[in-house]
């Protein structure tokens, strides 16, 4: 069943409900009090009669009285019965098909009710100085007769017309709650991966359905960018591979058009093995990247201590470039080497931090890179520091697409997957990576990565 | 031996430079309560005031990267440090501002020599004044006041900014 005609349902029956114990609150109480007012002007019928009728020294004009203003109720009749000891009533009771229980209830506390249908009976114990009587008035309810059947009438006509209105009510609500979904359904379904560009419309409103609707723009705007750069991926990667490829092939082509002497061959097998190295680096770099970007593969994690690391990772730059100077800053080095133990891969990290210093040294024409080390409560911050050339801010958001290098890096070597390669490495170690740079004037790359809480 | 120190912040990092210099400059083992004090007018609506929370207003006035500063110092000093505080306040006079200072025994505070503090909010107001105006021993604290820094306002600016650590 569909949400919609759910809350039609949902609504229906919480109206319905309310206006069914409605009415039947009105009817029951409206009823009840009738009965409760015809009771009373039984008793008073009935206490009169018994006035009138058993006191002494009544002046005649009262019967008279009585009789003509006292408006007669329908089939209206007064008992009269001496009430002497030993008395049972049963003949009595036989003769007006009332129960002797009400002649019980009389004697016993002064007054009774019982009604038959719509006839009802009031007996009063009356005392005078003739002696004790039961009076009993009979009349049939009036309102009984008429009353109830109009109220009856009236409320389920009520209930029937608020029924009807509270449908309308009920339909038209949920359509009207619902028709944005309704919209925003039919917009959604447009969109496939032909046309990702497509966005939902967006108010300027502040509901729910509002942010429903930047939620779902925000998700097609990140489907669009992964889209795009898994496409960017297969291009950029094929093309990568082809560079080196298509030198091999170009040398050797050259090479087998003629004979050569020695030293043309050498220098061919030369720039030839120099380019497959070139591949082969590039395929490695991109296993790697494919390993790490992918979670299903476990690595071991082991106790890591980041300031030993850090050393480590300078000595292998320095070795690779020597012309890398670094300075690793240990002024905020915190006191207790428990907060500098992370817990995760040495030689992944080894890899992602290796990549950070030595991009920080190439891109700053190997001036000096600062390497910093602290530790907060939760994390180890590491920070590299350099003063090189900045990536533009409108392409930071793209430094971690594999391949993408900044506009400004064409004077320098490299394919772009060291970075998307680091970020994969700290995300697997649950860290954050945060670059922030200014153009031409250096970037800081700040690493954290949560604290293994190694005891000593 | 204990000490207590006001530091007047305005959630910056760099501000922290205040707290990071007179950490590295303790040499004869003294352990520090350290107090670092923002000002704030409270406001003067009293429904407001009768749901008024020094914590959670203190909370909207940090962020993570100023609390992490923080606890990096804490941990670098970590034998040094008794306590940081963050405290707020709210008077408008030298005389309460006196009382305060009297009332939390503070040993010295430390003002920055030319940095000025951000008003982070239009409720905020410079503390510097109360300070100098008091009693209280105060140093001025100096440092390199580079503008041009890529990690301005991040947790990394903690690490290279001005004052040298030994």
């Amino acid at each position: 069943m569909k949400t919609q005609s759910k809350t039609t349902i949902l609504l229906l029956s919480a109206f319905f409900a309310i206006i069914l114990i409605f009415s039947v609150f009105i009817y029951l109480s409206v009823s009840n009090y009738s009965y409760e007012d015809f009771y009373k002007l039984l008793e008073i019928r009935a206490i009169t009669t018994a006035k009138t009728e058993l006191e002494e020294n009544v002046s005649p004009d009262a019967r008279d009285l009585r009789d003509e203003f006292f408006e007669k109720l329908p089939h209206e009749k007064d008992y009269i019965f001496k009430l002497e000891p030993g008395e049972n009533f049963y003949k009595v009771s036989a003769k007006m098909n009332i129960p002797v229980d009400f002649f019980k209830t009389i004697i016993d506390e002064g007054k009774a009710e019982y009604h038959y249908r719509s006839l009802f009976y009031k007996g009063i114990k009356y005392s005078s100085s003739k002696g004790n009587f039961i009076v009993i008035t009979s009349a049939e309810n009036y309102y009984e007769v008429h009353h109830a059947v109009y109220l009856k009438r009236t409320l389920v006509l009520a209930i029937a017309a608020a029924f009807i209105l509270s449908l309308g009510i009920a339909i038209y609500f949920s359509k009207y709650v619902f028709k944005p979904i309704t919209k925003i359904t039919e917009r959604v379904k447009q969109i496939s991966s032909e046309n990702l560009h497509l966005r939902l419309p967006v108010t300027n409103k502040n509901d729910e359905l509002n942010e429903l609707s930047v939620t779902f723009n925000d998700m097609l705007n990140r489907i669009e960018t992964s889209f795009e750069t898994q496409n960017n991926f297969v291009s950029n990667a094929s093309h990568e591979l082809r560079t080196p490829l298509t030198a091999i092939i170009g040398e050797a082509d050259v090479a087998l058009s003629k004979i050569r002497s020695t030293e043309e061959y050498i220098e061919t097998i030369k720039i030839v093995l120099d380019e497959a190295e070139k591949l082969d680096k590039k395929t490695k770099a991109l296993l790697f990247l494919a390993q790490t970007g992918f979670n299903g593969k476990i690595q071991k994690f082991d106790k890591v201590r980041i300031d030993q690391l850090l050393w480590d990772v300078k000595e292998t730059i320095e070795k690779i470039n020597p012309d890398s100077k670094i300075f690793i800053d240990t002024s905020l080095l915190p006191e207790n080497p428990v907060k500098l133990k992370v817990k995760g891969n040495e030689q992944l990290l080894h890899l992602a931090l290796t990549n950070i210093i030595s991009n920080a040294c190439k891109y700053s024409n190997y001036k000096t890179v600062y390497v910093s080390i602290g530790a907060s409560d939760n994390k180890v911050i590491v920070i590299v520091k350099d003063s090189g050339i900045g990536i533009p801010e409108s392409e930071l958001k793209y430094i971690y697409d594999p391949f993408f290098r900044a506009s400004n890096t064409k004077n320098y070597e490299g394919y772009g997957i060291g970075l998307p390669l680091t970020n994969n490495i700290i995300k697997m170690h649950n860290g954050e990576i945060i670059v922030s740079s200014l153009l031409d004037s250096g970037t800081t790359v700040q690493i954290n990565l949560p604290i293994g809480n190694y005891e000593i | 031996m204990k000490k207590k120190i006001l530091l007047p912040t305005d959630f910056s990092i760099e501000s922290l430079n205040l707290l990071k210099s007179i950490l590295s400059q303790n040499n004869d083992g003294w352990k520090y309560d350290i107090v670092l004090l923002h000002g704030v007018t409270l406001t003067s609506s009293i429904s407001e005031l009768l749901f008024f929370s020094k914590a959670s207003l203190i909370q909207s006035l940090t962020n993570t990267d100023f609390e992490d500063a923080c606890n990096v110092l804490k941990n670098k000093y970590a034998s040094h440090i008794n306590s940081i505080r963050k405290d707020i306040f709210t008077g408008f006079t030298q005389t309460s501002f006196n009382n305060y200072v009297e009332a939390n025994r503070f040993d010295m505070a430390c003002i920055p020599a030319s940095y000025k503090l951000q008003i982070k909010s239009s409720k905020s107001f410079d503390v510097v004044p109360f300070i100098k105006k008091s009693k209280l021993k105060t140093e001025q604290i100096e440092w390199n006041m580079e503008t041009l820094m890529p990690e301005k306002g991040r947790l990394a600016e903690l690490f290279f900014r001005g004052v040298a650590t030994n």
